[in-house]
């Protein structure tokens, strides 16, 4: 199977099993807290943090109204600039003009920065497919490209993977140096990805990045990054190629200023990333370096059917991570158990959007409405209130498995007959409250196996909450 | 149809015509509309706008000296290479900072970056305190590819072209005429925490980064 097949539909069975894996179990433990304390130390510094994070809201809004507009207008400055815009409805429509424009350079060799676009249309196995092979050149995404894997976070995409498991893979993989060399230390391991990565940037003639931002008065693709590897594979190769999903688009330099104010606090707790490139077309004819081609591919993917629904707002989210970094569901899970491109709670809202609700209708599921996910949000996306959305949508179309579908038509056949629920409430805890009081507790309970299986349950003491209510006369 | 035509319809169609539209993302534009708060961290003034960005340059874990003028710069690079046990040879673009200065005993090529490049030097347009984030303009006065292929990488930057912040960047910047090809804003030397959630400095781009502030 190919690893870009979605296992959307088994995500519990692939929670289920992350679980009981130790080596994400270990991987999970330590994540949270490092991204949760470092942003909330960068929030706290700022004391215009949410005021911007409105201001963030509000452009974005603007923006999505008049995409049409606004895209027209950063398309002819691309083309002012020199540069080249395509137009992509598909994912596949996106691989065919990667290929196509790596054919016209005649390059076998692609270099990766890291975009989340590319694992969306699944980049890297259709170049394969064709004889071209692709290098990521992210660290992280490095490490899951040699162990054919997908990112299993948006901004950290190996952060499932263990010290000494990166310690046998650049053992197996970087063949060329001593078996027995000492890989005891990170920085060992660092300088060793960074020398082989180093080479391959000389080697290829396109290069491949993804874009944080496309600014309309400029026409500039964005990438905010900290390892210097994607300006590298933008820099040095002849042909650049910036793939974006079309909403991406800010109108103007100071719009960006606020979208890079609220990013990477967000994301790592950084005021600012260590590299914000801005670049606009290719090498002017005095540049001594730069691409002689610039490519930008506008997918689009689904996006447009989101517009004017229920879930346009998620077209505000610029990809910080900051919702699954707070998501306990993600914490215990990981990215991997989503079965697809983006995980957490960002990921259970886009998932059924460009894939469709048959196939990602799970993961609205994974959550358990504590509301984290959109009190961090940078740009102030409601995704409680969406994976809401999708649910009632599932439930619609007949796709939660039967016993689901009619245990909560059981229930709602008595929530919505009030005096028959508070009759069976009472029955129950007459009953409950007769069995349970030699012990106090259940050990095990028809219908509540789910919950006896872990601790017990205690007998109802007092009557039913109405009844109580109505005791104390309020 | 065309892609392109199929997919602007499609946002047309759920944007719908109103009235106005174009009008208002004109105004939006020329930044007549949503306005965004300035954070107070990007407005400090004079000697404390300089404090600030010693400051957060070293918080960004780069170092910064203070030279008194231009003609300075070479002997303070060479105590920084000698410091550092660098060899006494620097690559640069052609910006005439560097042309116009002489480097005694420093041997400097000019030109875009190689695969090893021990040392480069490269000027920065502006500079922001808000963040101690250098702002450098590509081209042939200042390689694009100099800013990631040195392993140290020197930048120097004139006091009055430290900004407070985004907010008067910006406008400095467009005032200046200035449209290169790529604007690199650097904060620090390079990093990665992929390998053991562990935050190490020196991932692809340089392992060590250091201010020169010119007349501060």
């Amino acid at each position: 199977m190919s690893i870009h097949t979605p296992t959307t539909r088994q995500f519990k069975a692939n929670a289920t099993a992350a679980m009981a894996d130790a080596n994400i179990q270990h991987a999970m433990r330590s994540t949270g807290t490092g991204f949760v304390g470092k942003r909330a130390s960068a929030r706290a510094a700022l004391p215009e943090f949410d005021a911007l994070r409105d201001a963030a809201r509000d452009m974005k809004n603007h923006v999505l109204s008049h995409l049409d507009l606004y895209l027209a207008q950063y398309e002819a400055k691309v083309v002012e600039n020199g540069g080249h815009v395509h137009w992509a409805e598909t994912a596949q429509d996106a691989r065919e003009i990667v290929l196509d424009i790596c054919r016209k350079a005649q390059t076998k060799q692609v270099n990766k920065g890291k975009t989340m676009i590319s694992e969306e249309i699944g980049l890297n196995e259709y170049l394969e497919a064709n004889g071209i092979r692709p290098h990521e050149t992210d660290l992280g995404e490095y490490i899951i490209q040699l162990r054919g894997e997908t990112p299993s976070h948006i901004i950290a995409p190996a952060i499932h993977v263990t010290v000494p498991e990166i310690d046998k893979l650049f053992r197996e993989t970087h063949t060329h140096l001593d078996p027995n060399r000492d890989l005891s230390d990170l920085a060992t391991m660092l300088a060793e990805a960074r020398a082989v990565l180093r080479a391959k940037y000389f080697d290829a003639q396109v290069g491949v990045t993804g874009a944080n931002m496309l600014i309309v008065e400029t026409g500039q693709s964005v990438i905010v990054t900290n390892e210097g590897n994607g300006d590298l594979s933008q820099s040095i190769p002849k042909v650049h190629i910036v793939l974006a999903s079309l909403e991406k688009i800010v109108p103007t330099l100071d719009d960006a200023a606020t979208v890079l104010r609220v990013l990477a606090r967000s994301a790592t707790g950084q005021e600012m990333a260590v590299y914000n490139t801005f670049s606009s077309g290719p090498r002017r004819p005095e540049d001594p370096d730069g691409p002689e081609e610039y490519h930008v591919i506008l997918l689009d993917n689904g996006r447009t059917g989101m517009l004017g629904t229920h879930f346009q707002d998620m077209l505000r989210c610029i990809r910080c991570g900051a919702c699954m970094n707070h998501c306990p569901v993600y914490q215990a899970v990981g990215g991997h158990a989503y079965g697809w491109v983006y995980p957490g709670p960002m990921g259970a809202v886009l998932t059924p959007s460009l894939i469709g609700v048959e196939e990602g209708g799970q993961l609205p599921n994974a959550s358990t409405f504590c509301g984290r996910c959109e009190e961090v949000c940078p740009m102030r996306i409601p995704l409680p209130g969406m994976m809401r959305h999708w649910r009632e949508r599932e439930f619609e179309r007949h796709l939660y498995p039967k016993t689901v579908r009619w245990g909560l038509k059981g229930w709602a056949l008595f929530a919505e007959r009030p005096a028959l629920y508070r009759l069976a409430t009472r029955i129950a805890v007459a009953g409950m409250s007769l069995f349970g009081r030699k012990r106090g507790k259940f050990t095990s309970l028809p219908l509540a196996g789910g919950w006896t299986k872990w601790r017990d349950f205690p007998a109802p003491q007092g009557g039913t909450f109405m009844q109580q209510i109505k005791a104390r006369g309020r | 149809m065309s892609a392109r035509e199929l997919i602007l319809d499609r946002i047309r169609r759920a944007n719908g015509a109103a009235p106005g539209r174009e009008a208002a993302t004109a105004a939006w534009m020329r930044g007549e509309s949503g306005a965004a708060p300035r954070p107070a961290q990007g407005a400090s003034q004079g000697a404390a706008r300089l404090d600030q960005f010693e400051a957060k340059v070293i918080a960004a874990s780069a170092t910064l000296s203070r030279v008194s003028d231009a003609a300075a710069l070479p002997a303070a690079l060479a105590d920084q290479l000698r410091a550092r046990n660098l060899p006494a040879a620097i690559r640069t673009g052609s910006d005439s900072l560097f042309r116009g200065l002489d480097w005694g005993g420093i041997e400097r090529s000019e030109g875009p970056g190689r695969i090893e490049e021990p040392v480069t030097v490269s000027r920065a347009e502006f500079a922001m305190a808000e963040t101690g984030t250098l702002v450098l303009a590509s081209g042939p006065d200042n390689p694009v590819t100099l800013t990631f292929l040195g392993e140290t990488h020197f930048i120097a930057v004139r006091a009055e072209d430290v900004m407070g912040g985004f907010d008067d960047l910006w406008p400095a910047w467009r005032a200046r005429g200035l449209n290169p090809r790529t604007i690199n804003m650097v904060t620090g030397p390079s990093r990665s925490a992929d390998i053991g959630q562990t935050l190490q400095l020196g991932a692809h781009g340089p392992v060590a980064v250091h201010v020169f502030l010119i007349g501060g």
